[in-house]
């Protein structure tokens, strides 16, 4: 897509250098550099000892690393078709005809904008259990205290709330973006031959939408895998943890405990297979769309 | 001409990039001081909150009766400070003096990252037999010191006046069985808690279990690894005992109710709902600034035996540099001597001095609190010194964490977190 008329490829070359120069330092170098010292036992001050395989295979005997992967796919499982359900009928509100729907999108996507420490933060307090407003609430109406953070039960699912709080509005933001790609026509067209409003939504408007909820579901598991600031902030992985998270673990094997060669082996496993969710997910949903 | 053109743009590109890459280079560098004018050190120290206040007031203090050293503070946030200081320290980029725990200086200390003060201190006429002598042994590896300890930060127990009068009890607890009856007098006769320790993790993981035990450890004469930290220590009689003693608390005695956090125990003890509580001496300050709160502070009791307390100790150290300026280390000596002799301006943060002297100061001796407790410098514990310590800390603190949500019996927990030390030890 060269300007008319020029044939140079070299101005393209330089303008992008920037970009390219920053993206390797700052991306590929790292990714490059990670799988590296997985081979390695490092503390990043002494000089690292080469191990070969020795991370990965100590991994698949760690007890911990079995527990927080479990986790992190107890979180996404908690929090994906939820987060999924309650996006689209964000977006269902804010693209329909009520004059509420221009301030209820403003609402709904506010939390987003906010900083993780400090939705873990507000939500810890919310929900400790002695003096949190959510259990001062309860004992007013004459209920128990409820452990939110601090009942095994309960503790994941109590991040899973806040989380839907938080990332909601985003995917009302893609969803309503597919809805508004949806032409106006079919709507009239099925309103002339008397569908109401449930007909419309599940004959129209979900079938319409589904290319979005693909993207939505791919982006939603990859961002729920990642999980961390949440977990981290709110229940430190705790009960006995019960709610640590594989992002944790990698985090505090790589810089409380400095084995950056166990923690970028862990990373990696979490890499691919995340990268094996997707592509499965985009073969399935590939081949059905053809 | 065209191709001139072409090419007058790729040079002032090329320019561009050459004039602003080396200035993103160098945002990151320090600026190279001239000798002209104080002599400029920098540190960084973790302190927030309550803490930083303090320590901020200290440092504003030594620049305004100092006129040839200006000491710069860059405050990092805790969370992240050790990973800053490593990554600072690999690229010995890190400040002129850092401020360490005496738990994590050890496992620094054999990479060579930090400095043997011996020479630069006696250079410097340190007052080093100034030192209380606990907290400045802990600070030494193969005989050499490496940093200054600032304070001692031991585990002491708090309780509450009114509720003990109210309750009935007059002795301050020294035994296990004294804490659990003066802790159920309150609980029985007052509604209230009898004893606020904090055994789960929410916003705080409950280390305050892991320090107790620990104690209870040493005060029965037995230590949490095995001499040379090789092995776990605590698989045995005086393990039982201790891990009874915490579990019983809620479950026989039920003086702590199960699924306290640590700001459920805090914040309990200071609304005065709570009988008697176990912290670090860091929150006295908060404590103090609840109007109506009338508590008492004391050492740790010697529960199971002789007195012994858990402690961390803040300490100053001097990372090794690209170059050394003579000049720039007897300042950071200075420094490092001036904030220890004023203890007192730190112990207002509840803290306990290192100094000797301080404990002489009218400032020191007049202030509430702090002097119940000073004695615990003397019987107070460091941590183990070796590398696996910070992962030992948190998984230990899981564990046990779980031996008390669960109730669990105390041999099959001991014996759990013994494999587990064992092989987070192997690993290292």
């Amino acid at each position: 897509m060269a300007i008319p008329g020029n044939h140079d490829k070299r101005d393209g070359i330089i303008f992008s250098l920037p970009f390219l120069i920053v993206y390797f330092m700052f991306m590929v170098f790292p990714l490059l550099f990670g799988l590296y010292i997985s081979f390695f036992n490092w503390d990043i001050l002494s000089p690292g000892k080469f191990v070969a395989l020795d991370n990965y295979k100590r991994l698949f005997t760690d007890e911990m690393f079995y527990s927080s992967l479990w986790h992190t796919i107890e979180f996404v499982l908690i929090t994906t078709p939820i987060l999924l359900i309650i996006g689209f009928s964000m977006a269902l509100l804010v693209t329909g005809d009520s004059p509420l729907s221009k301030i209820s999108e403003n609402v709904f996507f506010l939390p987003y904008i906010l900083s993780m420490t400090v939705i873990g933060t507000l939500w810890a307090w919310l929900m400790q259990r002695d003096y949190g407003l959510f259990n001062q609430v309860i004992r007013h109406f004459g209920g128990d205290s409820i452990g939110w953070l601090i009942n095994p039960k309960y503790a994941m699912w109590s991040v899973g709330l806040a989380t839907y709080w938080w990332t909601a509005g985003f995917n009302m933001i893609l969803f309503s973006a597919g809805i508004k790609q949806i032409s106006k026509e079919v709507y009239e067209s099925s309103k002339i031959d008397g569908a109401g409003y449930f007909q419309t939504l599940f004959k129209i408007t979900i079938p319409l939408v589904k290319p979005t909820a693909v993207l939505c579901l791919i982006l939603q598991i990859i961002a729920s895998f990642n999980v961390f600031g949440q977990v981290y902030v709110m229940t430190g992985g705790g009960p006995h943890g019960r709610t640590r998270v594989l992002t944790q673990y990698i985090y505090e094997a790589g810089f409380r405990y400095f084995k950056m060669g166990y923690s970028a082996a862990m990373a990696y496993v979490l890499f691919f297979i995340i990268l094996l969710i997707s592509v499965i997910q985009y073969a399935l949903l590939g081949k059905e769309r053809s | 001409m065209k191709t001139h053109n072409h090419k007058r743009k790729i040079i002032a590109i090329l320019l561009i990039a050459l004039i602003t890459v080396p200035a993103l280079w160098s945002a990151g560098a320090k600026e190279e001081s001239k000798q002209e004018g104080p002599i400029e050190v920098t540190f960084w120290s973790l302190f927030t909150g309550g803490d930083g206040e303090f320590f901020d007031a200290m440092v504003d203090e030594f620049n305004r009766t100092h006129t040839d050293i200006v000491a710069k503070s860059d405050t990092v946030k805790f969370d992240n400070y050790y990973t800053k200081l490593t990554t600072a320290l690999s690229a010995n980029n890190a400040p002129d003096v850092v401020v360490v725990h005496q738990s994590n200086l050890l496992g620094y200390v054999p990479r060579g990252v930090f400095l043997p003060l011996d020479d630069l201190l006696a250079r410097n006429n340190a007052p080093l037999d100034d030192f209380v002598k606990a907290p400045l042994d802990a600070v030494k590896y193969e005989g050499k010191l490496y940093a200054l300890p600032l304070d001692v930060h031991a585990l002491i127990m708090y309780y509450n006046e009114d509720l003990f009068a109210k309750a009935g009890v007059k002795e301050v607890p020294q035994t296990y069985e004294e804490l659990i009856a003066a802790a159920k007098a309150v609980q029985d006769k007052t509604g209230k808690m009898g004893m606020a320790v904090d055994n789960t993790t929410a916003t705080y993981k409950a280390y305050t279990l892991t320090r107790l035990f620990m104690s209870m450890l040493e005060q029965q004469g037995t230590s949490f690894l095995n001499a040379d930290n090789s092995k776990a220590n605590f698989n045995n009689a005086a393990g039982e005992a201790a891990l009874r003693a915490l579990v019983d608390s809620v479950h026989k005695y039920k003086v702590t109710p199960t699924g306290l956090d640590y700001d459920g125990a805090v914040n309990g003890f200071k609304l005065g709902n709570a009988g008697i509580h176990f912290n670090g001496v860091w929150a006295t300050g908060t404590f103090e600034n609840q109007p109506g709160l009338n508590f008492k502070t004391a050492g740790l009791p010697p529960l199971l035996g002789k007195p012994a307390a858990w402690s961390g100790s803040h300490t100053l150290a001097i990372p090794v540099q690209k170059k050394s300026d003579p000049a720039k280390l007897d300042a950071a000596i200075e420094f490092m001597l001036w904030m220890t002799e004023h203890g007192e301006m730190w112990a207002k943060a509840g803290h306990i001095p290192t100094r000797e002297s301080v404990y002489e100061k009218e400032a020191f001796t007049s202030m509430p609190h702090r002097k119940d407790y000073a004695d615990s410098a003397s019987f107070a514990f460091a941590a183990p010194a070796t590398p696996a310590w910070e992962e030992i800390y948190s998984t230990v603190s899981d564990l046990l964490e779980f031996a008390v949500a669960k109730n669990q019996n105390a041999r099959e927990a001991l014996a759990g977190m013994e494999a587990k030390v064992n092989s987070i030890i192997a690993s290292y």
